[in-house]
């Protein structure tokens, strides 16, 4: 594909320059400070386990509480949710095929990236706004059921698989395919994703999207890093670490995890210059490379993060092969870390990009939402010193959650004399990605 | 208790790490060349396509050779530079010398983007680049991604 030359476009994502890599010196202060923070939570971080679902939380004021479980309040969301879809559902439809089209903008930066910050600050913000569970509940209503529960019970044994599938259809769109900023093709995955979540919605209830929705999954596991909960029904504030700690278990979670974080670290990759020469002067087809690439560091993640968290002694009732979902979660806030160093300047840049080109979303001058004339702030991009700097704070405190997480579920399931050994693999598992992101960070 | 312990540990290597960052911008990768003489000026067409450059109007060259100059050479479907990083000034004219077998175009991916269209032969364009970033120049006929600018 990219090499013969048909005249096609390039694989390019849309947006512009990409962001200076961080330099050497902050690289190195960052690997070493996980580094020293990893052991030291192994020295001297608590023997007992500290977070427990049931117990934690305070809970939130009444008047919050009464409000966000309140009927009105989520059908306006909804309804907010479901508008915006319809507007940038038209832009797609009936929308002219352009890089300036900003369906490409708010599927790519918007809801992809945006979900992230969305999701810590607000909550499951996905699971709120989502048009699939809106139609779907919609159509219930109609019928005379209940959302909730559809013809079938929810293979458990399934679990979260269905999303790591979805999101990695997703990367492939994003990274992979080669025509991912033309409207025809991404239109076309957002009709057979639309189209599936609706089947699997009227199959087997709700339960379908928390377990299968790519972005419902990623919105709800970043939003444990909130401070927002439920106990007993009712709202509750928590530290992001006890929030954390509730991710509910299910297989197929350490591949969700995996293709999230195997992905960005293959985006940064991709870019960086002897890998590009490589890809152009090898005489394999490059869409193959890609392809095979990506796979290779989706799977290369998961591969040793389960090595990382099975090479350990466990106690008479625990399975080894569950390990790996139970730790699971402990990877979310790296991830978070690691979005935030790699998409920050994407996702500010050029989110106000799309919020002025949703104005004119037929590409005929209009100014629908009085945002066209807005004039896009390009700050981050002229302080690369400042962004290095927040880029590497974030993936180091995003490392350093994950550890107190994952000792926490250590000194909880593991037998008393496997802990603090049974902890060192998934340790160096997870020095290995920290420091692997922050030299893609620094060489890509 | 071991918890508040550890809090303030954890504190202090984040201000530690904040230190330690202050003293960089002086950074030099060994691999990106100088912003004068630019990895790219190693291509082998390169005593003719100086020599022919000089016709257009860079009369001003002489007292002024510091200008950033990258070398491009199309042939068939590859072409050199091929994907290297090289490091340019930002704000600053870069010219861009192009030697062709056939006319085309490089996109380049900037913010905001721009557009280089270029003849058969050997011509000289100028570029300006206002924002820092890595920037991708890309030609699309062969479908290459030409030479990426490290622009500070």
């Amino acid at each position: 594909m990219g090499g013969n030359p048909t005249g096609d476009l390039l694989a390019h994502g849309i947006g512009g320059a990409k962001d200076l890599p961080i330099p050497l010196e902050l690289a190195i202060a960052g690997a070493v400070a996980a580094l020293v923070v990893s052991f030291t939570v192994l020295a001297v971080a608590w023997r007992s386990p500290r977070y427990d679902a049931a117990t934690s939380g305070r809970p939130a004021p009444a008047w919050l509480d009464r409000l966000t479980s309140s009927t009105p309040w989520r059908v306006v969301l909804r309804a907010v949710g479901f508008a915006f879809f319809l507007y940038v559902a038209a832009a797609a439809v009936f929308g002219q095929d352009t890089l300036v089209n900003p369906f490409l903008g708010v599927f790519y930066v918007l809801l992809w990236v945006g979900l992230v910050p969305a999701s810590v600050l607000l909550g499951p913000v996905w699971k709120a706004l989502s048009p699939s569970r809106t139609i779907n509940a919609v159509l219930a209503r109609v019928s005379g059921t209940d959302p909730e529960v559809g013809m079938y019970a929810y293979p458990e044994r399934l679990g979260y698989w269905p999303a790591a599938v979805g999101l990695y259809a997703f990367v492939w769109l994003e990274l992979v395919y080669p025509h991912s900023t033309e409207i025809g093709p991404v239109r076309l995955w957002c009709a057979v994703y639309l189209g599936v979540m609706l089947i699997g919605g009227a199959l087997f209830g709700n339960r379908f999207f928390e377990r299968a929705d790519p972005f419902e999954v990623y919105s709800s596991l970043v939003a444990k890093l909130s401070v927002w909960g439920h106990r007993d029904g009712r709202l509750v504030l928590r530290s992001p670490l006890a929030n954390l700690d509730t991710v509910p278990v299910a297989p197929g979670l350490v591949g969700v995890v995996a293709v999230l974080f195997g992905s960005t670290a293959y985006d940064s990759f991709k870019e960086a210059s002897p890998w590009v020469r490589f890809v152009q002067t090898t005489s394999i087809p490059s869409g193959l490379i890609d392809n095979v690439a990506l796979l290779v560091f989706c799977v290369g993640v998961g591969v040793i993060f389960a090595a990382g968290a099975m090479a350990t002694g466990v106690g008479p009732g625990t399975r080894r092969s569950t390990l790996p979902d139970l730790f699971a979660h402990s990877i979310v806030p790296i991830i978070v870390g690691y979005i935030i160093a790699h998409y920050l300047t994407y996702l500010v840049e050029y989110g106000q990009t799309t919020l002025v080109q949703l104005s004119d979303p037929f590409s005929r001058g209009d100014d629908y939402l009085g945002t066209a004339d807005l004039a896009v702030n390009y700050w981050l991009s002229f302080h690369p010193d400042f962004l290095a700097r927040l880029k590497v704070g974030a993936v180091v405190v995003g490392h350093v959650l994950g550890v107190i997480a994952a000792h926490d579920r250590a000194v909880r399931i593991l037998p008393r004399r496997h802990q603090l050994t049974g902890q060192l693999s998934l340790l160096v598992a997870m020095v290995f990605f920290t420091v692997g992101g922050l030299y893609l960070l620094f060489a890509a | 208790m071991r918890a508040t312990r550890l809090a303030p540990l954890a504190l202090t290597l984040l201000l530690a790490l904040g230190l330690t960052a202050c003293g960089d911008d002086s950074t030099t990768e060994p691999e990106a060349g100088t912003s004068e003489t630019p990895s790219a000026t190693s291509s082998p067409t390169e005593s003719t396509s100086e020599g022919e450059s000089a016709s257009p109007d860079d009369s001003t060259q002489s007292p002024e050779p510091s200008r950033p100059t990258i070398e491009i050479t199309f042939d068939g479907d590859t072409v050199d530079p091929n994907g290297e990083r090289v490091e340019v000034p930002m704000g600053e004219e870069i010219d861009l010398v192009i030697t062709a077998d056939r006319p085309g175009e490089l996109h380049v991916h900037s913010t905001p983007e721009q557009e280089v269209a270029y003849e058969a032969g050997t011509s000289t364009h100028s570029l300006v680049i206002d924002q820092p970033g890595v920037v991708e120049v890309e030609s699309h006929d062969p479908a290459l991604v030409v030479v990426q600018l490290e622009v500070r």
